[in-house]
Formats: C-alpha cells, structure tokens, sequence
C-alpha cells in the first residue's frame, strides 16, 4: 500500500503547467480529482488553502480542470459513470473544504439558481456536478431534484426571485421538456426576469437555440462561467447564445 | 423475372430473436455487440463501417434496427442505399410496439429500468453491472456506485416479447427488483413495430433517409 505522501509526490499535475511551486500543487489537485481520491483532494486543498492561495484559484485552476478532464475522457469513451461519480465525489471534498472560506468572504451571493432535471427524467450526475460547481463559485442553489415539471420550475423561479434557471436531460425522449418549460416562462412573462441555461449529453447548441435557451452547457465545468456570463457578472469559456 | 426486394436488416444484438421471427426471405441479417450502446460517440462510427462495407451491392435498402439512441445514429448515411429507421428514441419502444406506449410507461413510472430476454442475454442488468464495477473497484465501491446511479429506479419491468420462453428470465428480473430493492412487473410487449420495420410498410413510425443524406437529431424530435 503507497501511502498518501508517497501518493501526492507520485501526482503527475495536469498537462502544460509549470512544475514547481503552487501551479504544480493546483495541478496536482486537478489530477487527484482525476484519480478519484477524496482524501488527497482534500488534503491538497487544505495545503493550498494554509499556503493562502485564493478560492478562486484552488476552484478554477485546480479542481475544475481536473474535472473537466474527467468529463472529456468520459465523452471518449475512456471513463464510465463509476469513474464521473467517483470524481464528483472527490470534487465535493474539496469543495467542502473552501465552502465555509468561500462564504466568509462574500456578503451577498452572486444570485439565486433554480436547477432541475426535466419532466420524465431521473439523471443527475450532471445536474448535481453542475449544483456542486455553482454552490461552489458562490450561487446559491434551489434544486428541484429530478422530473421536474414544467410547472413546478415556473413556481419555483417566482417564490425565490431566482435570476437564473439551469435545466439538465439525458434522454432524447425528454429534452421537449425544456422548450415546454422555456414556453411557460414565455407565458408566465418570466422571461424578462429570469435567463436559462441547458445541458445534459443528448442536447446540443442547435437545440439549445431552437428552443430559446439563453445559455448551452456542453461540460459541467463551465457551468459558473456561464452563469456569471448570462447575469453579466464576468465570465469567459462560456457560449452564450445569440438571439 | 424478379421483382421481390432485397432488404440487409442491420440491428442491435438485444433485439436479435424480434427482428429474426420476420425473416422471410427477402432480408439478409447482421447484428452488432450491444456495448455500442454504451459509448454514443462510437456508435454511429461502427454502424457507418458496416454501411460503407455493403456499398453498392445488391440492397434495395437497409434496415436500421436501431433508433435514435442517445443521438448514437447521428451523422450515419449511406451513398448508395435508401435507409430506413423507426422513428424512435430508444429500442423500449421497439419492444412495447410504439412510441406512444413508450410515453405512457415512463409517465406512469418514469422511474422504470426495463430488461428484455436480449437485454438480460447480451445487454446489461444491473446486478451485471454491479458485477463488473466489482471487478474494476472492489465491492463496496461498486455497491455505492450503482445504488448512486440507480438510485431513482423504483420499478424493474420485463418486456415480454413473446419470442422467448419467459421463466428463466422472469428469474433474472425479479433477482435485480430485489438487488435494487425496488418493484417489480410484468409488461407485454408487441411484435408490431418489428414485423413493420422488417416487412414494411413503413409509415409515420420510419423514417426513409435517401441516399447522401445523413440521419439528424431533429427528425426523431417533436418540435
């Protein structure tokens, strides 16, 4: 049995950065959430969280890239769901780690997201990687679980004023339930207060825009730059739709 | 003089037994290892080499005993054949006989994990599963990955599509109901959809992709 300081010296870091110093602990934070290890992710991110380097940068230069890779070899048929679970859940130990820092510093969230899985449709690995992700940057998060109506969306985005609205599916058969959802929102005059962003592996940027989504997710990962580009908080990385 | 057609049936392993009941002479047979199921991306690769391997031979078409499959058809053409597909998401409703009955399952019990004899033969269960994730990460990884990626099952249905004696299967379904702790049910299936797809005609339920054009996500969508 290698033992965890063994472990982390052996941590390759993530391709095409610097070997040396804290971008090569960011690095190797990446890599430990590529090899699903709970307890190393959260052992680095405590050293860099000591080391003062900021959230933001532990967030967005360590554990997102990390799974973001994870999330391309699983398109590539080179992971599988164990593999996207088991990293999501190392993710979550990190991100447990900076969760309380992260609010300490920030007198006000950056708004309110409502996050569900369409009507008919009980995935959400995505939708949960993406909860993890938004929590994580600094959102706060209404999630609506699973087989959401369109309905309970609508009432959901009015009690909680919610500025955004984050819809997953993974069935071809239920993707219609967002552009059912979009219609309501149409209806209802939502629209004017509340942007939507999409995802989930059968969706793509041509439906996403057929159907009058502001935003499409292709990755989890860039999930928050999305959502900061669509409420215009900053943002970069992410595809924001043309009307 | 000839004047009866010649159809290459190219389908999916799981349904091997549903489609094969129709063979009549006129259809040739070929079908492919249910993993491609598993990886989408790859799925429209492998079929587009068959396809490309019969190109120009004697076909008056191909059969696609595939539907649109987590947009694992995407893309797939043929240059010199006439394609022909059911126009469905998934096989579920190749073996419940229609779309609609497929619609009406999953809002009664959107939470169903369905199995067929082929599915339980040469696709995946989750106790299968559950077997193979043991192999790769040990067994209490395993337990926790498929009770998380199951967890919102709450029904096993087997689809009965009348080609295969039911008992042995019946054994393997109620066997992962109680692995999953979840209920367990019977469904008749319907030969109805096969027998359209191998014999024609082919209705509002196919689509007839011309030669050049690729198959597209929004011919199988309602929008």
């Amino acid at each position: 049995m290698i033992n965890r300081k063994e472990k982390l010296n052996m941590v390759k870091g993530l391709s095409g950065t610097p070997e040396t110093g804290v971008d090569m602990t960011l690095s190797q934070l990446g890599q430990a959430v590529v090899l699903r290890d709970c307890k190393l992710v959260k052992e680095i991110t405590e050293n860099l969280v000591k080391e003062e380097v900021n959230h933001f940068q532990i967030l967005n230069r360590g554990l997102i890239p990390g799974m973001l890779e994870v999330s391309e070899r699983f398109r590539r048929g080179e992971f599988f769901i164990p593999e996207l679970l088991m990293s999501s859940r190392a993710l979550k130990f990190g991100l447990n780690v900076l969760r309380p820092l992260m609010r300490e510093k920030k007198k006000d969230v950056l708004g309110k997201v409502v996050v569900g899985t369409v009507k008919f449709d009980l995935h959400d690995i995505g939708k949960n990687l993406v909860i993890i992700l938004l929590e994580g940057d600094g959102f706060e998060i209404i999630d609506l679980g699973v087989d959401v109506s369109p309905e309970k969306f609508v009432k959901a985005i009015e009690k909680n004023e919610a500025k955004l609205l984050a819809m997953s599916s993974l069935l071809t058969s239920t993707m219609s339930w967002m552009k059912f959802t979009i219609e309501l929102l149409h209806a209802t005059g939502l629209t004017r207060k509340v942007k939507t962003m999409v995802g989930g592996a059968p969706v793509t940027p041509i439906f996403a825009k057929n159907i009058g989504a502001d935003g499409y997710c292709r990755e989890a990962t860039s999930a928050p730059s999305l959502a900061r580009e669509l409420l215009g908080i900053e943002g970069d990385e992410a595809t924001v739709i043309p009307k | 003089m000839k004047n009866e057609r010649l159809l290459l049936v190219l389908g999916c392993s799981v349904m091997e037994q549903e489609l094969r009941q129709f063979q009549n002479g006129q259809t040739e047979f070929k079908f492919l290892d249910y993993g491609l199921h598993r990886t989408p991306e790859h799925m429209a690769q492998a079929l587009q080499v068959e396809i490309d391997q019969v190109s120009g031979e004697k076909y008056d078409g191909i059969v696609l005993g595939y539907g649109l499959c987590s947009n694992g058809i995407v893309g797939v053409q043929s240059q010199t054949h006439t394609l022909i597909i059911p126009r469905i998401h998934d096989c579920i409703s190749l073996f419940l006989g229609s779309l609609e009955r497929y619609r009406q399952q999953s809002s009664i019990n959107p939470g169903t994990y369905y199995l067929t004899p082929g599915w339980i033969e040469r696709g995946q269960t989750p106790i299968s599963k559950y077997e193979d994730y043991a192999k790769s990460y040990g067994e209490e990884t395993a337990q926790w990955v498929i009770h998380e990626e199951l967890k919102h099952y709450t029904r096993i249905a087997l689809i009965d599509t009348g080609v295969h004696p039911l008992e042995p299967y019946r054994k393997v379904a109620r066997k992962n109901a109680e692995f999953l702790g979840v209920s367990y049910e019977e469904l008749p299936g319907s030969p109805m959809l096969f027998k359209e797809l191998v014999c024609g005609p082919w209705g509002k339920n196919f689509l007839i992709i011309e030669k050049g054009q690729s198959i597209q996500q929004d011919m199988f969508l309602d929008l």
